[in-house]
């Protein structure tokens, strides 16, 4: 769909407060031209009929009333459509959210984050003008001058024919200039976005460019770029602003010659001063709104690239995440730890070469290392225990039950996960293990703490546990990062599966050892999968499993692979070896 | 105005200063533009009555020169508009280039030491926002309020001369609908604004969490919940910003009232001069409609005085940054630095603000020019540290830095970088393409000597496998690229800047051991006849690689081996399981 559609069918959705709020700008304009009519009548009336002001009071009376009514009439009108903006702002937010949930895991992974927020949040914002301003902005562009030609035609023709003839002419040839005008300003502003991103990038790399001596050529390249735009823009400017100069022209020109008229018709005695000042005091209200679009013209151009840049959330809604059916036979907590198979499981990511090419495999309690490359589809595995990812063909079976048959939330309850990069939420350092049972007492979580080393961690920081961590986990290193998905682990005492995605793989041989001891002593009652690079975590394992070519290649306890002389004992002595 | 703000005033004028010939023809144009329209309604008014005056009386009247006056009026208005437009634009974009560059070459003296606090995205997004702020002050501060101050002068002047009477309700009125009813509205929605701000920013965090920790949300069955929470605010920052919006409409309905009230009070004043005989009925006629256009001229001056307090903010942010001093001073005098400098350091202690511990706490340390020299140690250890404190980002509170025999005091920090090639854990790549990413750190450097960079960082399949090849744009914009992929384009752009000392920090992190072990190869090739310190936890290859290795500790070196004898320690660990 098109930007300007998508925008056009949401004003629809709010077509009702719209109209009401347009209606209320028609009964403003009407009291409008009221206001000009007393005017004219008090002004004609003293100074041609001399009359008193006792015989005027009525006179007096409403003109005085018109404007406290037309503000009345304006406030409403723009706060109909500003409350009808908040409610598409609303819904498109909760719409888009629900579009980037479907993304999935494995989706949102793929994607950079930030460009989403961007788009979720500014993207949505910059929208809502359009509704808000834009939309009631053009209406009363329509309706003002409509209205004040219809009420001066009956008064004075000559001068209604003027403003007939003239008026139209503005969106006429906003549309003959403007035209090209409008793609070639668009062009203009999507370049200065693309300059305003390049310079926040520049300046997100700061510490690169010095680095590499680059950072006061990039300032000059800066100041060069900036130049060259506006040499382009003002190329493009010099005819984009002929819309506005023909605007100005026929707006006052109209109004000139308006104005002349009257003056010969006055001195022929043609016409009543009434008619003529009515008519004077009117045209240049006509004008008005049709200058103030011109500024409202950058709203919708705002709004309509913010549209596109969100297209690509609303665009990529193919791939839908597996939706967990009711559990079917998987009733009630199972006592003993999970039985897990893969049975021939086929996987590859849209578009790519097969990952994962029949997978046979069964798991039991105690701890289970998977080997292999990166990129070789461990974490893949760990995905589609997760729920993450469904396989193309095959089965995973827990328990002798299909995966995609049970209910995924008490599936997952039943895990515990450290991924690769564990995310930091924007909260405090307590409230970041809690996520994973929020019901935890504060023994557990110091218990937690304590076993993963994060204790250590937490009496650095400025208010220990209660340390707020912010964005990108601010303050905490890759090691700690770690450390911390573990106690969210150790904190999980309802599960019985740890998937476990290289969790020593930023620490020292030091931490990766005592971590080891504990991994090693939570499999003892549970069934641990763990994805692992290091040689000495895998060595404590109870059982190996090689993955190689989408293949498991070798199966067996560390000690027997290593003296088979297969694979691992390649990668094993060659990581010695070094 | 207190003297703060007027101060910020001049300080960006006297920034935009090299385009001040633009900036005051601009405004020029702008004024007269309007004010020629101001005239063409005041004389039109004039024209009407004495016309309908002179029929009325069958008079004769000189009707050229007001009617001429009035065309004159109506085509100077349109071309001044044009003019206008075109002029103030200019300026700008002017502004807009040189500002830029402007704050950028103030911030880079303060990388990384100053900036550490600030490379979070949504400061970033607001520092580009102030920018744009400040760019546009003049086109939406300076000019509407230029504009409205002559319009009220030459407007209230005329109305001082021809019905003095009718002089303080126009100044009243002006002040209350351009200045103090917007001041109002601003104070009044000012609590509703700031928790719209925050609400706004805290829900951008949650939106954050959301998207980049939904695994473990769904994982640990939180995801609706964040979900909930997100509706909430979400629900919370509308009520917010409706309170501000009804305010707002509240002010500007008040103020355009008011100026109708003013017109109409205007009509009756002079109504009762012309009884009085004080007035002529023509130009009775002309002062109303000169307070129109004047109230026409004035309805700009909320939204510019509202501009006007978002450029304040948004400009004391920025010069508060490009004020900050760097915390490294760089000599008046240049020396030079050896082409191939042994490196020494002597008792350095270094601290980072805001921490208590010591990051480096009595180094000491040498390194002869050409020799490979590992260093390890656990994370936290201060290995990144060194690296800091030798590319003279960061001064050691005590304790000196020798690069051959001259401290680092004496050396300008782009000098002692220029012998320095280092790869940091956190590098970024541009939003350019490959070619222009490597090229950024050597911008003359041959194709051969490109390809040969690429080659050793084992970036040629990579770049093989690219839709554009070399000019495929990186970034977020761009093609994605993984962490391991970007680690090596690092990699071959360091190698290009061809500088005596390669300093490597974790270069094999996020590399699968086959790609690892191929990097540690050509790296071996690269750093020949250089010098090379290689901070690392990747201990298989190392001995190919490098002679020696400091272990550190706490901030300390605690021991330096050669580095058979290291591994020959710890591969015995590594041989035996640890948890057995």
């Amino acid at each position: 769909m098109q930007a300007t559609d998508w925008l056009r069918s949401q004003a629809r959705r709010i077509r009702k407060p719209l109209l009401f709020s347009a209606g209320l700008t028609a009964i403003q304009a009407l009291l409008l031209v009221a206001q000009a009519w007393l005017l004219a009548e008090i002004l004609s009336v003293s100074l041609w009929d001399h009359a008193t002001w006792s015989s005027l009071w009525r006179q007096w009376l409403c003109l005085f009333l018109l404007p406290p009514l037309r503000a009345m009439l304006q406030m409403r009108a723009r706060s109909l459509a500003f409350d009808a903006s908040q409610d598409v702002g609303a819904h498109l937010r909760m719409h888009l959210l629900e579009r980037v949930q479907a993304l999935g895991v494995l989706g949102l992974r793929s994607r950079a984050s930030g460009a989403l927020i961007t788009g979720l949040v500014d993207g949505v914002d910059t929208v809502l003008p359009y509704f808000a301003r834009y939309i009631p902005g053009a209406a009363t562009a329509v309706l003002v001058p409509a209205i004040v030609i219809a009420c001066t035609l009956p008064a004075d023709w000559i001068s209604g024919l003027v403003l007939v003839l003239c008026a139209p002419m503005v969106p006429l040839f906003m549309v003959f200039v403007g035209h090209a005008a409008e793609r070639a300003s668009h062009e203009r502003f999507e370049q200065l976005r693309r300059l305003g991103r390049s310079f926040v990038d520049v300046l997100g790399g700061l510490t690169t460019l010095r680095q590499l001596g680059a950072a006061w050529r990039v300032a000059d390249e800066l100041e060069s770029e900036g130049e060259d735009y506006r040499k382009i823009s003002m190329q493009v400017l010099r005819i984009a602003f002929l819309s506005s100069l023909v605007l100005e022209f026929f707006a006052t020109v109209s109004i000139a010659v308006v104005a002349v008229l009257i003056g010969f018709r006055l001195l022929w005695g043609d016409i009543p001063f009434h008619d003529g000042m009515f008519v004077l005091l009117l045209a240049p209200e006509l004008y008005l709104p049709l200058r103030a679009l011109g500024g409202l013209r950058h709203a919708r151009m705002e709004a309509v690239a913010a549209i596109q840049g969100l297209q690509t959330i609303d665009g990529a809604l193919s791939a839908s995440a597996h939706q967990g059916t009711e559990m079917v036979q998987c009733a009630g907590p199972i006592a003993t730890s999970p039985e897990i198979e893969f049975r021939g499981v086929r996987f590859a990511h849209a578009g790519r070469r097969l990952l994962l090419d029949g997978i046979d495999i069964r798991l039991g309690r105690g701890l289970i290392a998977l080997v292999g490359e990166s990129g070789a589809g461990k974490s893949t595995m760990l995905d589609m225990l997760l729920g993450f990812a469904t396989p193309m063909t095959g089965n995973i079976l827990v328990n002798g039950i299909d995966i995609q048959a049970l209910d995924l939330s008490r599936w997952r309850a039943r895990l515990a996960w450290v991924p690769q990069k564990p995310h930091v939420f924007d909260l405090s350092l307590k409230e970041n293990l809690l996520i994973a049972n929020p019901g935890a007492d504060g023994d557990k979580v110091n218990r937690a703490l304590a076993d993963s080393g994060l204790d250590m961690v937490a009496s650095r920081l400025p208010s220990g546990m209660d340390t707020r961590l912010g964005e990108n986990g601010l303050g905490l290193s890759g090691g700690e990062l770690q450390r911390l998905a573990l106690a969210r682990a150790f904190l999980r005492d309802s599960a019985d599966l740890w998937l476990l995605d290289e969790p020593t793989a930023h620490l020292d041989a030091e931490s990766a050892r005592s971590i080891g001891r504990l991994i090693r002593a939570a499999a003892a009652s549970r069934v641990v999968l763990m994805a692992a690079h290091r040689l000495d975590a895998v060595m404590s394992a109870d059982h190996v499993l090689v993955l190689h070519d989408g293949k498991i290649v070798e199966s067996g306890t560390p000690r027997t692979l290593l003296d088979s002389g297969g694979r691992f004992a390649a990668i094993a002595c060659a990581e010695i070896a070094g | 105005m207190n003297r703060a703000q007027s101060s910020v005033v001049w300080r960006l004028l006297d920034l935009l200063g090299a385009h001040r010939a633009w900036l005051w023809s601009g405004a020029a144009l702008a004024v007269s533009a309007t004010l020629s329209g101001i005239a063409l309604m005041a004389v039109s008014g004039w024209f009407i009555t004495a016309m309908a005056l002179a029929g009325a009386s069958a008079m004769a009247i000189n009707y050229f020169t007001p009617a001429a006056v009035i065309r004159g009026l109506a085509i100077v208005r349109s071309g001044a508009r044009y003019g206008d437009r075109l002029i103030t634009h200019e300026a700008t974009l002017r502004a807009l280039a040189s500002l830029r560059a402007w704050l950028f070459r103030r911030l880079i003296p303060l990388a990384p030491a100053r900036l550490a606090m600030w490379r979070t995205g949504e400061l970033m997004a607001r520092l580009r926002a102030d920018v744009d702020a400040l760019e546009h002050f003049y086109l939406t501060v300076l000019v509407p309020s230029v504009v409205a101050a002559a319009a009220m002068i030459v407007v209230s002047s005329v109305m001082a001369v021809t019905l003095p009477t009718a002089l303080p309700v126009l100044v009243a009125v002006a002040a209350l609908a351009g200045l103090i009813l917007p001041l109002w509205a601003k104070r009044a929605a000012a609590d509703d604004a700031t928790a719209a701000v925050v609400s706004s920013s805290r829900l951008r965090g949650l939106m954050l969490d959301l998207l980049r920790g939904y695994g473990e949300l769904l994982a640990y069955g939180a995801a609706a919940g964040q979900v909930e929470r997100i509706r909430q605010l979400d629900g919370r920052l509308a009520v917010h910003r409706r309170n501000v919006e009804r305010i707002q409409a509240l002010g500007s309905a008040f103020s355009g009232m008011l100026a109708q009230i003013a017109v109409i009070l205007v009509v009756a004043i002079g109504l009762a001069a012309v009884r009085a005989g004080a007035l002529s009925s023509p130009l009775l006629t002309m002062l109303v409609l000169l307070s129109i256009a004047l109230f026409e001229t004035l309805a700009t001056l909320p939204e510019a005085l509202a501009n006007w307090h978002a450029t304040q903010a948004s400009a004391a942010r920025v010069f508060q940054l490009a004020d900050s001093e760097p915390t490294v001073s760089e000599p008046a005098a240049r020396a030079a630095v050896a082409s191939m400098p042994d490196i020494r350091f002597e008792k350095v202690r270094m601290r980072y603000a805001n921490e208590t511990f010591w990051a480096l706490d009595g180094i000491d340390l040498e390194v002869r020019a050409g020799s490979r020299v590992a260093v390890v140690g656990a994370s936290g250890a201060g290995k990144s540290s060194l690296v800091n404190v030798l590319q003279k980002f960061y001064l050691p509170q005590s304790g000196r830095v020798f690069l051959d025999g001259r401290s680092l005091d004496q050396l300008r920090g782009d000098d002692v970088r220029r012998r320095i090639a280092v790869i940091a854990q956190q590098t970024t790549l541009f939003d350019r393409s490959l070619l222009e990413n490597l090229l950024l750190a050597a911008p003359d450097a041959s194709d051969a000597q490109i390809d040969r960079a690429v080659q050793v960082a084992q970036l040629e399949e990579f770049v093989a496998g690219l839709p554009q090849g070399y000019d495929t744009v990186l970034g977020d914009a761009g093609s994605a690229v993984s962490g391991g992929e970007a680690r090596r384009i690092a990699i071959a752009r360091a190698l290009l800047q061809d500088a005596p000392v390669l300093v490597l920090d974790e270069p094999t992190e996020g590399l699968d051991t086959h790609t690892a072990d191929g990097l540690y190869a050509s790296l071996d090739e690269a750093a020949r006849g250089r010098t090379l310190l290689l901070i690392t936890h990747r201990l298989a290859g190392l001995a190919r690689l490098v002679d020696e290795v400091v272990v550190m500790r706490f901030g300390r070196i605690t021991e330096r081996l050669p580095v058979a004898d290291y591994l020959a320690r710890d591969a015995v660990e590594l041989n035996e399981p640890a948890f057995r």
